[in-house]
């Protein structure tokens, strides 16, 4: 397991995904989960930044797993998911501040993706409301943004949340870009996703 | 004085005389030293002979109230008492929450300062500005709960008791001040100073209005302090739910959990008395202090009675460190130390000593390991200093000084040490040699850095870069303890907020950077006393089986701690010289040269 999170958890951290401290990443075994250490270097995980601790109930090891253990224990405990990365992609973040929803406007980004809903929070970090949300809208979406704060893409195994968290990405790189050259899109698939 | 976060006033009581006065605190005293724990430094090094006996008329007793007591900022409601220790002849502070420290403040104080001794029992009554002190010959031998209870039911509810029990009066060396019942003071023996002093309790109640400078801005930094803790795990969840005990498994899996008098680094038994165990055993509720959020003080059921459980600390210094593992003993225990004032940690660990020296055929003590029944008597006989209990009343330092095997005494300058085996945490080994008040964790709490990853996970068993990142703990700690603002809270809030809130209380401009260099100020101060007390660089150790004697088993297997590099670098790094001394340029950049030995 440690490998799968190792991989993956550079992976994010190459691509710009994540900044040196940020995200996490989970996976869930029956009634444990596994997460991140609160404040880790998701591009260099060691054995001890894997904090193993109970979906439902608390124990010891709480001290330590990530600040986001309670929006990853309601995915898990409101969606079928297995595993849940949660990342900053700088792109998505920033159309996020500005869109009430992400609709791709590139071929694979809609096949994979169709929509990402954006969700507003008053409290973003370790938030109540957004337990309360995300398990709905992941019941429905492979991936959410949280407004001005990053997203939550949930997955049968990791690799799987975490291409969606990459597929976000670029999706919200080709939206910039071609926002950028002022032109007029050639194909509209804006109308057809936006009641996905 | 028109001043906000503070009142800028000291009630001064001579004990000898009957006299009480009210006095000026000079505005930049205030800024310099906060409040606390540096206000308290301050005054015992003015005001206190370093060679004078801490159980003699010449020590003093200052209790302070920091600038954010009394204020919203979460876990604030907190004060410190300051004096020169019985227990390890350094200067000495302990602070602590509940409602006192904001009762006294609302008095109109920032500052108490008990001076000389009475001829008979009295206690102390402050009623917003007016104090006055009473005959306490009735309260003098009740334990601290009858005391609390007498006095409440004579004064009323609206009071907060700060007392000691038997121990305090029998002036055993770590007697604790106790306040709102069950609440410590523990460390260092200031319950024995109060009981040299003949004054039975300190009683406050207080209405006046504690003044914000900038209203809005504290406001902000309340909402975004609190929104941190409720995001972090440890205040939102960790310590919540199973209070201070969540660190038993924890530390037991990485092998820092000391037992069996520091003989080993883990606890068979830990699974039987952690914080899970408490939660689903005898857990009955929790408390916290003024204005904190976490509440993290656990209630427990024994028997019939609802009664305050043990902390994380209590709860190894009177189970694994004497081997017991039954948390009804320990509870029992704990609840038996608070009830007499006793320290829990001091207490434990003098036993634990005893245990051993009584297994090793070295000294006979009449004490064994994982003897409940002993454990229950020795803590009895310590309070009443009656028995083999008048020995151990000293401390394991004199204890085991008297046995001839002083290096069966776990402590640092006289002080016991707590729960964390150093051997698998060096920057807490060097925090514990290095701390001014002896063997205390809560100076640099390395346990942030080392196994907590706050602010950032450093690897615990290497030496690299521990000293500055000691020093810097120690520093901002001073100061902290000085707002005074709670460890717990620290660990989800950083000085950051604590600046811009003292900023918002008082209407001067803190930045991070100032309370570094007031913590760093506090620090040399402390350390300047010591070494007028005698304390020179030879009681920055370690007891020899931290220096000598490898982990014998598990996570930290082999480890012992690598003192002598850690230290010479953490001399160099403070600017002091070779032999532990601040150096005069050093006093000069932190503007204490008035202050050299």
């Amino acid at each position: 397991m440690l490998k799968d999170f190792q991989k993956i958890g550079r992976d994010l951290f190459l691509s710009g995904l994540n900044s040196s401290h940020s995200g996490n990443l989970s996976v869930r075994y029956g009634d444990r989960i596994v997460i991140t250490r609160r404040g880790s270097m998701l591009g260099h995980l060691e054995e001890r930044d894997l904090i193993e601790t109970g979906l439902a109930k608390n124990d010891s090891k709480i001290i330590l797993a990530s600040t986001e253990i309670g929006v990853h224990r309601a995915i898990y405990k409101g969606t079928s998911a297995l595993a849940v990365v949660h990342a900053h992609p700088v792109h998505a973040i920033a159309l996020s501040l500005l869109e009430e929803q992400i609709i791709p406007v590139d071929s694979e980004g809609a096949y994979l993706l169709h929509k990402i809903p954006v969700i507003g929070a008053e409290d973003t970090i370790g938030s109540k409301e957004l337990e309360n949300i995300l398990p709905g809208l992941l019941s429905e979406y492979k991936i959410v943004m949280v407004r001005g704060h990053g997203s939550f893409a949930v997955g049968q195994m990791i690799e799987e949340a975490y291409q969606w968290t990459s597929s976000l990405e670029q999706v919200c790189r080709i939206i910039c870009l071609t926002r950028g050259l002022h032109g007029e899109l050639k194909e509209k698939r804006l109308d057809k996703f936006t009641s996905w | 004085m028109d001043l906000y976060g503070w009142f800028g006033k000291a009630l001064r009581v001579n004990l000898s005389t009957g006299v009480i006065k009210e006095e000026e605190i000079e505005k930049k005293l205030m800024m310099d030293w906060l409040g606390g724990r540096g206000l308290g430094t301050r005054m015992i090094y003015c005001e206190v002979p370093a060679v004078c006996n801490p159980l003699g008329a010449e020590n003093k007793l200052v209790f302070a109230a920091g600038p954010l007591t009394g204020s919203n900022f979460p876990g604030s409601g907190r004060f410190s008492v300051s004096a020169k220790s019985p227990l390890t002849e350094t200067i000495f502070d302990s602070n602590a929450g509940g409602t006192w420290g904001v009762r006294f403040k609302r008095c109109g104080f920032d500052m108490l300062i008990i001076e000389g001794t009475a001829s008979t029992p009295v206690f102390l009554s402050i009623k917003d500005g007016a104090a006055s002190l009473e005959d306490a010959g009735k309260l003098w031998g009740s334990d601290v709960f009858e005391t609390n209870h007498k006095i409440i039911s004579s004064l009323g509810k609206n009071v907060s008791v700060a007392c000691i029990g038997p121990a305090g009066e029998n002036q055993v060396r770590f007697a604790a001040i106790m306040y709102d019942g069950h609440r410590t003071l523990g460390r260092g023996g200031l319950g024995a100073v109060m009981g040299a002093k003949k004054i039975k309790a300190v009683v406050v109640s207080g209405n006046k209005k504690i003044r914000v400078a900038r209203p809005e801005k504290m406001d902000f930094m309340v909402y975004e302090s609190n929104k941190r803790i409720k995001a972090n795990p440890i205040t939102s969840k960790g310590l919540p739910e199973f209070g201070t005990p969540v660190l038993v498994n924890l530390f037991n899996e990485l092998g820092v959990f000391p037992s069996y008098n520091f003989q080993g680094s883990q606890f068979a038994h830990a699974g039987k008395i952690s914080g899970e165990a408490i939660a689903e055993t005898i857990y009955a509720g929790r408390q916290g202090c003024y204005r904190c959020p976490v509440q993290c003080t656990r209630l427990v059921k024994i028997g019939a009675s609802t009664i305050a459980g043990p902390e994380y600390e209590s709860l190894w210094a009177l189970g694994p460190e004497c081997g017991i593992d039954d948390l009804t003993v320990i509870a029992e225990a704990n609840n038996l130390c608070n009830q007499l004032g006793l320290d829990t940690i001091s207490t434990g660990v003098t036993i634990g000593c005893a245990m051993e020296l009584e297994e090793r055929g070295l000294f006979k003590t009449g004490l064994k390991f994982n003897d409940a029944v002993g454990l229950l008597r020795a803590i009895k006989q310590i309070a009443g200093r009656a028995g083999i209990g008048d020995l151990l009343a000293e401390g394991s330092r004199r204890m085991a000084d008297k046995s001839g095997f002083s290096q069966y005494s776990m402590q640092v300058k006289g002080l016991e040490l707590p729960a964390y085996d150093p051997r698998g945490m060096q920057g807490m080994g060097l925090g514990f040699a290095t701390s001014n008040r002896g063997g205390c964790h809560l100076s640099a709490y390395m346990v942030g850095p080392e196994t907590l990853g706050v602010p950032k996970m450093v690897d615990r068993f290497s030496t690299d870069g521990k000293a500055g990142l000691t020093i810097t703990r120690q520093n901002i700690n001073a100061a902290v303890d000085s707002l005074i603002i709670c460890r717990f809270i620290n660990l989800a809030v950083s000085e950051e907020c604590f600046a811009r809130a003292l900023s918002a209380a008082t209407g001067f401009d803190y930045r991070p950077q100032d309370l570094h260099r007031i913590g760093e100020r506090i620090w040399n101060l402390e350390r300047l006393y010591n070494l007028q007390a005698g304390l020179d660089s030879s009681f920055d150790t370690l007891p020899a089986r931290l220096l000598e004697e490898p982990i014998a088993e598990g996570p930290s297997f082999g480890k012992t701690v690598e003192l002598k590099p850690m230290l010479a670098e953490y001399y160099r790094f403070r600017g002091w010289d070779a032999a532990g001394m601040p150096t005069p340029p050093k006093l000069q950049e932190l503007e204490l040269e008035e202050y050299s030995c």
